[in-house]
């Protein structure tokens, strides 16, 4: 067992279900979506960007390429429920939640392919 | 930098101008080097767990404020949201610090913030600290420095020169090159020797890597994947090196130049294997040279005057000694290829040797040169040549001067193995002086100078005394007694434009054509060397020669006159008047009046 391995898995898939966590719900219902999973899913997300760090091989590339995807829906979903929330005069409207929420959704989607990512380097890899 | 305009001049007419198809791709793929690519992963993996340090200590600290509560302005309870907790944690941490917001915060808030400050620090200075580090790392500088030569190298938009091994050869040979204008890359084992091409002042940019040549990887990088390189130099000191420098060319590159040296005959036998390389044993070329001051002092002088550096002074002539008996000192591999060509050339030697390990096929005096009786026991004294040939400076010097005791009247030829020692051998008017490093640099420019001019070179030996007395004597006498500058011109649509009418009507003499375009009276200082038709070679062709289409011509001359010639091959009314003595109008509108009125001006 290669702990390296254990905490990069960890990661990956923390990430994918605290990001689903935040995502599930009616889209525009801000009580259903909790903004403290939203900031752990950036925080765990960034985390797995970091340790994609300095891979060279092809598939390596890739999950970085999809945790940067990430990252980048989510920091952008992070900065429209601020907005919402601190700079809109209208506040946390439905609207508002739904695009955070997409964006979320969006970041999903990258985690999701991570996730695959990792479960067929699994598969694939022989001990010769 | 380059010229950018001869860079711009190689990029859009590179492969007309050559007839090397220098836009092939090489045949062999050449390896490269992946470890430059390897440093930002280098960067990246070792960053890892300062950055992970660096989010965690930042995530706790946020959520950590949004779940102390705080009062605002009235009193009430209130919890920090994420945004002013991140907020308010960015300031700090990096410490710009705007104060307590948005509300003035509570001793529970206070503590907890006390603490984050502590460790956000410890965050971003384990983190600075392991970017510092990381940069300061011996391994990733050198990772840089390569990624940087490649950059450099892949940015050389004219044709250039590999040059493996830059010492004093090296040093020499790249000064003359960039007084040419040639373009080289140098890779060279020690780092020293790289940092003292930042110090030359070089016209053009060197770029060098540190790095051991016999690496196919690294030669692949500095420019045997590179399709403008024209040819490889191996001019390390050790000949294990330049042979795997010359293998690695002729294999991957067969149709480059290559240009080695060597001071062992086995291992030259073995470069010849590889390929076509122009092996330089300074040992074997001096002798060769030696020989020619001794039979032909005045081609002697010419070959060195034309192979020395670009506008050397001309040397002079050898006095040369009557044929009688040599003596050498030193029978290593110098003395060996002296004797040898001595031998050839019909003189008898007499060897003295410290370890009488050359007895059987020579007259051999076992000794030290400088011990007293050993010069008597080799009878110096009717002896009318001395050759101090071993690896010391200082035992050279010794000899030379026991040498000159015991007969005032000797021809000494010395080997000095350290430029320092230069002045000493001066001061004691040697009559002629080896210096290996410098024989390596002159022959390698020559055969890297125009290949006629190479051609040129290779005969004057053969020619004779007399004739190239003659040839000394016609340069002297029209470019003074600066060396010329070469160049050579193709008589042809493309470098002659306006000749063809000219050559074309016959009776097209040489001398007519060496003028001056500003006064046809006056004749440009440059001297027609050869002139290449066909297969057939003239050597030296008289004012009266007879120039027809595609002649290639090799000139001497003064740089001015380089200027002159080509402004009569390349600017129409400079070549009419030229040859015709008329004086044809430039532009266009009067060139169209003058074809009907047939203006004629002048003679």
């Amino acid at each position: 067992m290669n702990l390296e391995k254990v905490i990069f898995g960890f990661f990956v898939l923390l990430a994918a279900t605290l990001n689903f966590g935040f995502f599930i719900g009616d889209l525009a219902d801000p009580e259903l979506h909790n903004v403290n999973e939203l900031y752990a899913a950036v925080v765990v997300n960034l985390i797995a960007t970091v340790l994609k760090f300095g891979d060279r091989t092809q598939i390596g590339a890739v999950h970085l390429a999809t945790s940067l995807v990430a990252d980048l829906q989510l920091i952008s979903a992070a900065i429209a429920w601020a907005y919402a929330s601190h700079v809109s005069s209208e506040g946390l409207t439905g609207e508002a939640m739904a695009s955070v929420v997409s964006l979320s959704g969006g970041a999903l989607f990258a985690n999701v392919v991570s996730v695959v990512l990792l479960v067929v380097e699994t598969v694939s890899f022989r001990r010769r | 930098m380059g010229n950018p305009l001869l860079a711009y001049w190689h990029r859009m007419f590179d492969g007309r101008r050559h007839d090397r198809p220098s836009d092939a791709p090489p045949r062999t793929p050449v390896p490269s080097v992946t470890q430059a690519s390897t440093t930002i992963f280098l960067v990246l993996r070792r960053m890892r767990i300062p950055l992970i340090v660096l989010i965690v200590i930042f995530a706790v600290s946020v959520f950590g404020l949004t779940l102390i509560p705080g009062r605002d302005e009235n009193g009430q309870p209130f919890r920090m949201e994420f945004f002013d907790a991140f907020y308010f944690m960015s300031s700090t941490a990096t410490t710009i610090g705007f104060g307590e917001i948005p509300n003035k915060f509570t001793d529970a808030q206070r503590l907890w913030v006390t603490a984050t400050i502590y460790l956000t620090v410890i965050g971003w200075a384990y983190a600075i600290g392991s970017l510092l580090a990381l940069l300061q790392d011996r391994g990733f500088r050198e990772a840089i420095a390569l990624q940087r030569f490649i950059r450099r190298v892949a940015r050389l938009r004219e044709p250039f020169l590999l040059v493996a091994g830059y010492g004093q050869t090296g040093e020499l040979l790249g000064r003359s090159l960039d007084a040419l204008g040639r373009r080289f890359v140098v890779i060279d084992r020690t780092d020293t020797r790289i940092d003292s091409l930042e110090l030359e002042a070089y016209h053009a940019d060197v770029p060098g890597l540190v790095g051991d040549a016999r690496n196919p990887a690294l030669l692949g990088v500095a420019g045997l994947a590179n399709r403008r390189c024209e040819g490889v130099l191996a001019l390390t000191d050790d000949d294990e090196t330049n042979l795997a420098v010359a293998m690695a060319a002729s294999l991957l590159r067969p149709e480059l130049l290559v240009i080695t040296r060597t001071v062992s005959p086995a291992i030259a036998e073995r470069m010849h294997a590889f390929g076509a390389p122009t092996v330089v044993n300074p040992f074997d070329r001096f002798g060769d040279y030696l020989c020619l001051a001794v039979r032909a002092p005045a081609s002697y002088q010419l070959m060195s005057w034309l192979t020395g550096v670009t506008r050397a002074e001309l040397p002079p002539r050898p006095q040369p000694p009557p044929p009688g008996r040599w003596v050498v000192c030193g029978y290593g591999r110098f003395g060996r290829a002296i004797t040898a060509h001595l031998r050839d050339e019909g003189m008898e030697v007499t060897v003295i040797e410290p370890s009488a390990v050359a007895a059987g096929d020579a007259e051999v005096v076992a000794g030290d040169g400088f011990e007293p009786g050993v010069m008597a026991r080799a009878d110096v004294a009717h002896a009318v040549g001395f050759v101090a040939g071993t690896d010391s400076d200082t035992t050279n010097l010794s000899l030379t001067a026991a040498a000159r005791r015991a007969n005032p009247g000797l021809f000494v030829t010395a080997r000095q193995n350290e430029p320092s020692s230069a002045p000493l051998f001066q001061a004691m008017s040697v009559d002629s002086v080896l210096v290996p490093t410098e024989l390596v640099a002159r022959e390698a420019l020559a055969r890297l100078a125009d290949p006629l001019l190479w051609q040129f070179l290779q005969v004057v030996p053969a020619m004779g005394d007399a004739w190239a007395a003659q040839i000394i004597d016609r340069l002297t006498s029209h470019c003074g007694h600066r060396a010329p500058v070469f160049w050579q011109v193709r008589l042809d649509a493309d470098e002659a434009p306006t000749l063809m009418r000219w050559l074309a009507a016959g009776d097209a003499r040489l001398g007519e054509v060496l003028r001056s375009p500003e006064d046809r009276e006056r004749r440009l200082d440059a001297v027609p060397l050869m002139v290449l038709r066909g297969d057939e070679t003239v050597l030296a062709p008289e004012e009266d020669f007879q120039l027809s289409v595609d002649d290639e011509l090799l000139l001497a001359g003064r740089p001015a006159a380089r200027r002159a010639f080509e402004t009569t091959l390349s600017v129409d009314a400079a070549g009419e008047y030229v040859t015709t003595g008329r004086y044809a109008p430039s532009s266009w509108v009067w060139r169209r009046i003058a074809r009907d009125t047939k203006v004629t001006v002048g003679r």
